[in-house]
């Protein structure tokens, strides 16, 4: 499974959803604290990514993650499974 | 039915949503590209993408559409440019309402607010529907934004066009933290400063129940008011602080300082700062806050109002879900009054 697509989207739609650019967001920063990604933008950074890879994840398991890392990981997960 | 929701994926359009499912009724629902669905992937509902500035795609979605539900009202996120607020939320409803008249549709449900009701009439201690301001009241940007929608709404012709004006919401699925930012920062012993004022309070799930049926009722009220609560906010935020265990809250802080803290707020948060802890908006809301009869909508539709109580344990259970207040769900809250 190459999980490299949906790692490069991530950073794309969060620069989508702020000012930086997608090079400068690194997998350990924190959604909020660094990257100023807000609850509200949190979440739509994480509906994107669902549609765009069709993926399911739940709101009460989306409030929950809080880092770059965080996402790939449950979009590993999901991709994982249905290979 | 075949309904279409405006704002299916906000807090009010994900709670009629579900009471549509409820009935047999699945929901064609319309989202803006940008926002959240992951409450309506979960629900494997139709959704289809359209910004209410296009009117032509708006066209196409409401082809063979009997009913469309508006639950998405120009609502902007800062109140600093009215003029600019103003001009978004009229241009995108007359694309909505053209639309609709020109697809035929049967009935439009427009979701408007207490914004508009003015102060009762002499002689009387709550206002109803015949009360409404004659003109913009002008007390700030959300105000003069859904006076002038609602005149546009409810003087459009060739569509028939219900208008809803709900009070504050509460309960599951406000997922931006609107009308309960109060409360959420009240449970988290945060003490928010605010002024005090009459709210008009309302179980979200009663809106959505009250949006259904002016869809079924073959002549529902041309403007319906829906209220299931009116009190003072200081003691509500008191009994609400006691409940969580926090300290009393501080003294209501005067109307003008609150206008003014809300209006700095705002300037740093369109400098690029965090959402305001106080929005001008929730300001005039409280401040110019009137009693509300809603007993128009009980007797038309039917409607009996959730206890608040109900309403603040529904809303406590879902926002410890969400992790919005910490630790686990109170016991049920006694009544309030």
């Amino acid at each position: 499974m190459n999980i490299e697509p949906f790692e490069r989207a991530i950073k794309e739609t969060i620069a989508e959803l702020t000012t930086l650019r997608a090079t400068e967001i690194r997998n350990e920063d924190r959604l909020r604290e660094d990257l100023g990604l807000d609850s509200v933008s949190s979440m739509e950074l994480l509906s994107m990514l669902a549609e765009r890879f069709d993926l399911e994840i739940g709101i009460e398991e989306a409030v929950q993650i809080t880092t770059v890392g965080a996402v790939l990981e449950i979009g590993r997960q999901r991709l994982h499974a249905r290979t | 039915v075949r309904a279409l929701v405006l704002g299916a994926a906000g807090f009010l359009g994900l709670n009629l949503v579900d009471r549509l499912l409820l009935e047999g009724i699945t929901p064609l629902c319309a989202r803006r590209r940008r926002t959240n669905v992951l409450a309506l992937r979960a629900r494997r509902l139709p959704m289809v993408e359209v910004e209410l500035s296009d009117r032509g795609a708006l066209l196409g979605v409401m082809a063979g559409i009997d009913v469309v539900f508006h639950c998405a009202g120009h609502y902007p996120r800062l109140s600093l440019d009215r003029d600019a607020a103003i001009a978004t939320g009229v241009r995108e409803l007359e694309h909505v309402l053209s639309a609709a008249r020109a697809a035929a549709v049967r009935r439009l449900i427009y979701v408007s607010s207490t914004a508009t009701v003015a102060p009762p009439r002499p002689g009387r201690r709550a206002s109803d529907e015949a009360d409404r301001f004659p003109a913009p009241p002008g007390f700030g940007t959300y105000h003069d934004l859904k006076w002038r929608m609602e005149e546009l709404a409810l003087s459009f012709h060739g569509v028939e066009v219900s208008v809803v004006c709900p009070g504050a919401c509460l309960g599951p699925w406000d997922l931006k933290v609107g009308t309960s930012a109060l409360l959420i920062a009240t449970a988290r012993g945060l003490d928010p400063p605010c002024p005090d004022g009459i709210v008009n309070l309302v179980d979200a799930r009663d809106v959505a129940e009250a949006l259904f049926r002016i869809a079924e009722t073959p002549r529902p009220p041309k403007r319906v008011l829906l209220c299931g609560a009116n009190l003072s906010l200081a003691p509500l935020l008191a009994a609400l602080a006691h409940r969580y265990g926090a300290p009393p809250p501080r003294p209501p802080i005067l109307a003008a300082e609150a206008i003014r803290l809300a209006e700095a707020e705002e300037e740093r948060a369109a400098l690029g700062g965090p959402r305001p802890a106080l929005s001008r908006e929730i300001v005039d809301l409280i401040v110019h806050g009137v009693p509300i009869d809603a007993r128009l909508a009980e007797a038309t539709l039917g409607m009996r109002w959730t206890p608040l109580s109900q309403t603040l344990d529904a809303f406590d259970d879902w926002a410890r879900r969400m992790h919005l207040i910490p630790g686990a769900s109170l016991e049920p809250m006694e009544a309030l009054s």
